[in-house]
């Protein structure tokens, strides 16, 4: 499906004038510094977006070189072949053959290997250079090469192979004039001093053979290759032994991986704490002020209580965003996250995932949207289905507002387990234990129906440590709180408008009417004998169909309608409302119900994307909004 | 696009002088710091290929270093780490180096 879409439109497009911007291509296998000399290259001058049709993401960004002159770099995803396996293989290739909508052809390539480990990395040596482009080969790391023994010959590589080859640190930034020198000479126009004419071997095109064939072939000729260019193999990384003998050790491994994420939910729920109540604080305040200063219109509360406070909503879970993606990017940079994923794919195995699926799912606890795409890296398709239908299960932050008026309503603080625990934190562990529950019962459900397939391979990269860069995680945060607003805010804006108007009609003589007889009330009354089983009213009603765009505008919605003002999780004349409005196990049953149904437009709408139609997120829709309506209901029996 | 008649690697050398060492041997039996050459990869080829492309082809070395805290094997191949299941290692099939090869 993907594929058509990014083959369907635009033939290759050509360079006409030389006034259009060269456009050059960083290509390289993962884990081998692309990223971080993407970043050396343009600095802030990137955009990302996706890819058309599917959501891969497109890194483009500007080069300044001498003279004035600009060129546009794209980085691709970092691929091992151009296999078409997997999503990120599809992506590279149709961009290098020129096949994306609205992109041009690349007119140069910059090929980038970590040097360390160079007859691994030079497997893709030829389907690139099959392309038949001007190529840059970029030997990074090679600072850490020279370090630990090891030893290539530049010039009886670059004869070999035909092309220019630049030595680089990507960390430290050695080596980037040559990268900027072999740009310039692009820009130039041309393809002085580079080589595009070269006899690689006499084997046919690769895929004319069959796989194994092509590959032993591709693997011999590399080898050759490495042998003539005289490669001296490194040493072990004695740093990189001696942390994986810590990190995977039999019992300290699991330990640490264990801290590991305590430590992230930790930095989630109580470091960044001082920084939402500070955002809920300015946006209040700043609420206030236009709510005095603009006169009293019809437009200020549709300004105040929807636009405002609906936006105010999603802003405050950036703080916990931005942590998150802090740690999960250091982790990753450093290489211990590859270490992370194969700690958890036993676990992972048994209930039908596999050790990708930990990062995904462990983002899921800040919010699903962005833990779907992190999905990604996931190779088998099947995994990566079954990985992203259950990701919303996990306990995202959006859902603690609502568990916290509930419990704080409900539940009596008294201690369950000695002094260590109460009954409002064991309730709240326990909901977290019901996600996780209901996560793994989905996955063992799918994989024996709707995803059944052949067991699959887990293969897992373990990059040398290494030091996280600052630059590049910086970037990447910037990127990630971009992309997190607009996709939230622009749902979360509508939202607030429509529900807003909701309240606003039909009109009465004093203006606009009392809840119950609005619009938003009648649709209250409409659902009222759905869920009347769960013991709701339609009130409740009317917060659940709010709450299907984004759960916690549940809070707001109930506070506007018992008229509370400035309603929060912290309301106590909410709470006293709710108390005597709902009963107790009615109350459970909500949390349940929270606990299970996908109540969030941004994830429905992320799942369309990531899956290319609307067939998943319809089930996933469906199956998550049975299961907390069975789960409300049980829970309304019992409590 | 399945290609069944691939579904064992070829590639197997010509029956050496060590007619012991040709038994079935598995990556998956294979000791810590041992170095074995791979023989076939006992996989369908959507399975195989993952690894074809990681460099885990037939008459490459492989050197298993260390075992994950659940038991699964993670082998050096060509300067580089790699982890996987044993149920994966158990479909590659490997050979001692011998004296003989090891002169090559």
């Amino acid at each position: 499906m993907a594929e058509q879409d990014l083959v369907a439109s635009g033939g290759p497009a050509t360079l006409d004038t030389p006034s259009v911007t060269p456009l050059v291509a960083l290509v390289g296998p993962p884990n081998s510094g692309k990223t971080t000399l993407f970043n050396q290259l343009t600095g802030l001058r990137q955009k990302v977006a996706n890819y058309p049709g599917v959501t891969v993401e497109k890194h483009v960004g500007q080069v300044s070189l001498d003279g004035g002159r600009t060129l546009s770099l794209v980085d691709l995803p970092g691929v091992h072949g151009f296999s078409a396996r997997t999503l990120d293989e599809r992506v590279t290739r149709d961009v290098l053959e020129g096949k994306v909508a609205g992109m041009r052809s690349p007119d140069a390539l910059i090929l980038i290997v970590d040097v360390t480990r160079l007859e691994n990395q030079l497997m893709l040596v030829e389907p690139v250079l099959e392309m038949g482009l001007p190529t840059l080969l970029v030997l990074n790391m090679a600072d850490e090469l020279e370090a630990r023994g090891g030893a290539v010959n530049d010039e009886a590589l670059a004869e070999r192979l035909g092309v220019d080859i630049v030595r680089t640190s990507a960390r430290t930034g050695a080596g980037l004039d040559g990268v900027r020198t072999y740009l310039e000479g692009v820009a130039d126009g041309g393809t002085a001093g580079v080589h595009v004419e070269r006899e690689l071997s006499n084997v046919p095109a690769s895929n004319a053979l069959p796989v194994v064939d092509a590959f032993a072939a591709r693997r011999n000729l590399v080898r050759g290759i490495v042998q003539e260019a005289d490669f001296v193999p490194p040493g072990p990384s004695r740093l990189t032994e001696r942390l994986d003998s810590l990190f995977l050790h039999r019992f300290a491994g699991p330990l640490i991986f264990l801290a590991v994420v305590l430590l992230v939910f930790q930095s989630i729920f109580t470091w960044a704490v001082p920084l939402m109540d500070g955002i809920d604080w300015m946006v209040a305040t700043s609420g206030d002020w236009i709510g005095t200063t603009l006169p009293d219109t019809w437009y200020r509360s549709l300004l105040v209580d929807g636009v405002w406070a609906g936006v105010g909503s999603v802003i405050i879970f950036l703080p916990q965003i931005l942590i998150l993606f802090l740690f999960l990017g250091i982790l990753e940079d450093s290489g211990y996250m590859a270490r992370a994923a194969v700690i958890a794919d036993r676990a992972m195995y048994r209930v039908g995932l596999q050790g990708r699926a930990f990062l995904p799912l462990l983002s899921g606890y800040a919010c699903a949207v962005p833990a779907i795409l992190a999905a990604r890296t996931i190779d088998d398709e099947r995994d990566r289905l079954a990985t992203i239908f259950v990701t919303p299960f996990m306990t995202c932050s959006a859902r603690l507002p609502v568990y916290a008026l509930l419990i704080a309503a409900f539940i009596p603080n008294q201690p369950v387990l000695g002094p260590f625990m109460n009954q409002r934190a064991a309730v709240l562990l326990g909901l977290y234990g019901l996600g996780i529950l209901a996560a793994v019962f989905t996955a063992f459900l799918l994989k024996r129906t709707l995803l059944k397939a052949q067991p699959t391979s887990f293969l897992m990269e373990l990059p040398p440590y290494r030091i996280p860069s600052p630059r590049t995680l910086m970037l990447r945060l910037l990127d990630r709180s971009k992309i997190f607003l607009r996709r939230a805010g622009r749902i979360i804006f509508a939202v607030a408008i429509v529900l807003w108007t909701l309240t606003q009609f039909p009109r009465t003589e004093a203006g606009p009417p009392d809840i119950e007889q609005s619009a938003l009330g009648t649709i209250g009354h409409v659902i009222e004998p759905v869920i009347e089983p769960l013991g709701f009213d339609w009130r409740v009603g009317i917060g659940i169909v709010t709450s299907l765009a984004a759960r916690e505008v549940i809070v707001g919605t109930l506070g506007t309608i018992y008229g509370v003002e400035t309603a929060d999780e912290e309301s106590v004349a909410l709470q006293e409302i709710l108390r005597r409005d709902l009963e107790p196990g009615a109350a459970i049953g909500l949390l349940v119900f929270f606990a299970f149904a996908l109540q969030c437009m941004s994830t429905v709408a992320v799942m369309r994307r990531e899956t290319a139609g609307w067939k998943w997120p319809l089930i996933q829709f469906t199956y998550m909004l049975l299961l907390g309506y069975v789960g409300a209901f049980i829970a309304f029996r019992i409590f | 696009m399945v290609r069944a008649e691939i579904t064992t690697v070829p590639m197997q050398l010509p029956v050496m002088a060590d007619q012991d060492q040709q038994e079935d041997l598995r990556l998956g039996d294979i000791p810590m710091r041992q170095e074995v050459e791979l023989v076939s990869i006992d996989l369908p080829v959507e399975l195989a290929e993952p690894l074809l492309e990681r460099g885990v082809l037939p008459g490459c070395r492989i050197c298993p270093v260390r075992s994950s805290p659940g038991g699964d094997p993670i082998v050096s191949i060509d300067g580089s780490l790699l982890a996987l299941r044993r149920e994966t290692a158990a479909c590659l099939c490997v050979k001692l180096l011998s004296s003989l090869q090891d002169a090559d």
